[in-house]
């Protein structure tokens, strides 16, 4: 059994569009469950011997959190390469409220730096229609944190490319 | 990978209706900036819930201090009286006491308590905020902004700034407004405070349409905003500018809180 897969948070990288729409990465300490959680509906008929389910809507939206940085932006590393962090709160002050979806990506290096075909959860490329939006940026101390949520008609998704 | 941007709140100062309250203070915040999200799901359409922002909280959150009845200037002479609306700059400095080009949190918050404490020994006071004043002429916008001048003094002997100017972190100009703040800490007459702007770092500079104070009467305790439309243009360097006239000295922290398009 090869057990290849398996991984820790210092692989993790969140990417995300600056005002200009362009992919930045960010730095972060602390985010919540990635993926889809979906509403469950109880169905059960009293007839029925066990208690009965059927998904509705999932839920997608993530809180991050890390240092308050002002370090000015700079590109999202490449695949494989060193992550190249630009400041927190450089990146996350001009886009909040914003109503334009945003590109919104965490990226789940596999024991390396992030490379193309390791996992990514979110929606790499942002159009009118699909992205996300950041509803949250709230400074305590030496700590930010944030929230995204996707913009109405988005379907975030699991892949394995970069951000754009 | 450069990460000069990090810092600790031992480098926060907090200026109030014009005053430097950062001697008494020990934390601020939380520094809020948080929107309603209003679930726009079309249940029969769309796979994944889908929110939009919808209005801003936008809060200073709560000032903890050391109790202090220094007649004037204390913290007690000061703050005591809640309930009313205070003119609030937060500079936080990165790694140094802030400077141009720093960020700030600005605008004008509801102050709605004044606790004093003593359960611990020591004598403090709480200042909890509840956000934004319903009557602040910041309401139209969002509350980070940039330091274009940090507390320090100004002589008419100096003349004019014509320093190289601070920099938008979005690196260009934006067209959605924004508000001029100020906090005189003193001052003997009268003077401007205004914002230059331009295209260029260091070159170029001509005055911001609407973001100066007018000629004020300089002295402790004297505060401002001065918002401007939400469709102004605001060129990408900013720096503080001030002209003299019966005032030979003005001590005074300056900010400017840009609108990126956020605010209606």
């Amino acid at each position: 059994m090869s057990l290849t897969g398996r991984t820790v948070t210092k692989f993790w990288r969140i990417g995300i569009d600056d005002v200009n729409g362009t992919p930045r990465e960010v730095p972060f300490d602390t985010i919540s469950p990635v993926g889809f959680q979906y509403d469950e509906v109880e169905l059960t008929a009293w007839q029925d011997q066990v208690k009965g389910y059927l998904t509705a809507h999932p839920d997608a939206a993530i809180d991050f959190g890390g240092p308050f940085d002002t370090t000015a932006s700079v590109g999202f590393a490449v695949s494989a390469a060193t992550p190249a962090l630009s400041g927190s709160h450089t990146v996350l002050y001009p886009i909040n409220g914003l109503q334009t979806p945003l590109a919104f990506a965490i990226h789940i290096g596999i024991r390396a730096f992030w490379a193309t075909n390791d996992p990514v959860f979110g929606v790499i490329a942002a159009s009118a229609t699909s992205g996300y939006l950041l509803t949250k940026y709230t400074v305590d101390g030496e700590k930010y944190s944030a929230r995204v949520v996707p913009f109405p008609g988005t379907v975030p998704a699991w892949g394995t490319a970069i951000i754009t | 990978m450069s990460l000069t941007g990090r810092t600790l709140p031992k480098f926060d100062r907090f200026y109030c209706d014009g005053y430097d309250l950062s001697g008494y203070s020990r934390t601020i915040g939380p520094l809020e900036q948080v929107y309603d999200e209003h679930d726009l799901t079309a249940d029969m359409g769309d796979t994944v819930k889908g929110y939009l922002p919808g209005h801003l909280q936008s809060n200073v959150g709560v000032l903890n201090a050391v109790f202090d009845n220094t007649a004037t200037i204390g913290l007690h002479a000061l703050m005591a009286t809640a309930g009313a609306m205070r003119t609030i700059v937060v500079a936080r400095g990165i790694r140094a006491a802030p400077a141009a080009g720093d960020p700030a949190f600005c605008g004008q918050f509801v102050h709605k308590g004044y606790q004093p404490d003593g359960s611990s020994g020591a004598a403090y006071a709480t200042l909890p905020f509840s956000g934004m004043a319903a009557n602040a002429a910041t309401l139209q916008y969002g509350a980070w902004g940039v330091l274009l001048h940090e507390n320090a003094v100004r002589l008419v002997g100096s003349g004019a700034n014509t320093g190289s100017g601070v920099d938008n972190p979005a690196g260009k100009q934006t067209t959605h407004g924004g508000f001029f703040i100020y906090e005189v800490l003193a001052g003997d007459g009268a003077a401007t405070l205004s914002v230059d702007n331009s295209a260029s770092v260091g070159s170029g500079f001509s005055a911001l349409s609407g973001a100066t104070s007018g000629s004020i009467a300089c002295a402790a305790g004297v505060s401002g905003v001065v918002a401007l439309a939400p469709t102004a243009t605001v060129k990408q360097y900013l720096r503080w500018q001030i002209a003299f006239g019966a005032a030979t000295t003005v001590t005074f922290v300056s900010c400017f809180v840009r609108g990126f398009g956020i605010e209606p």
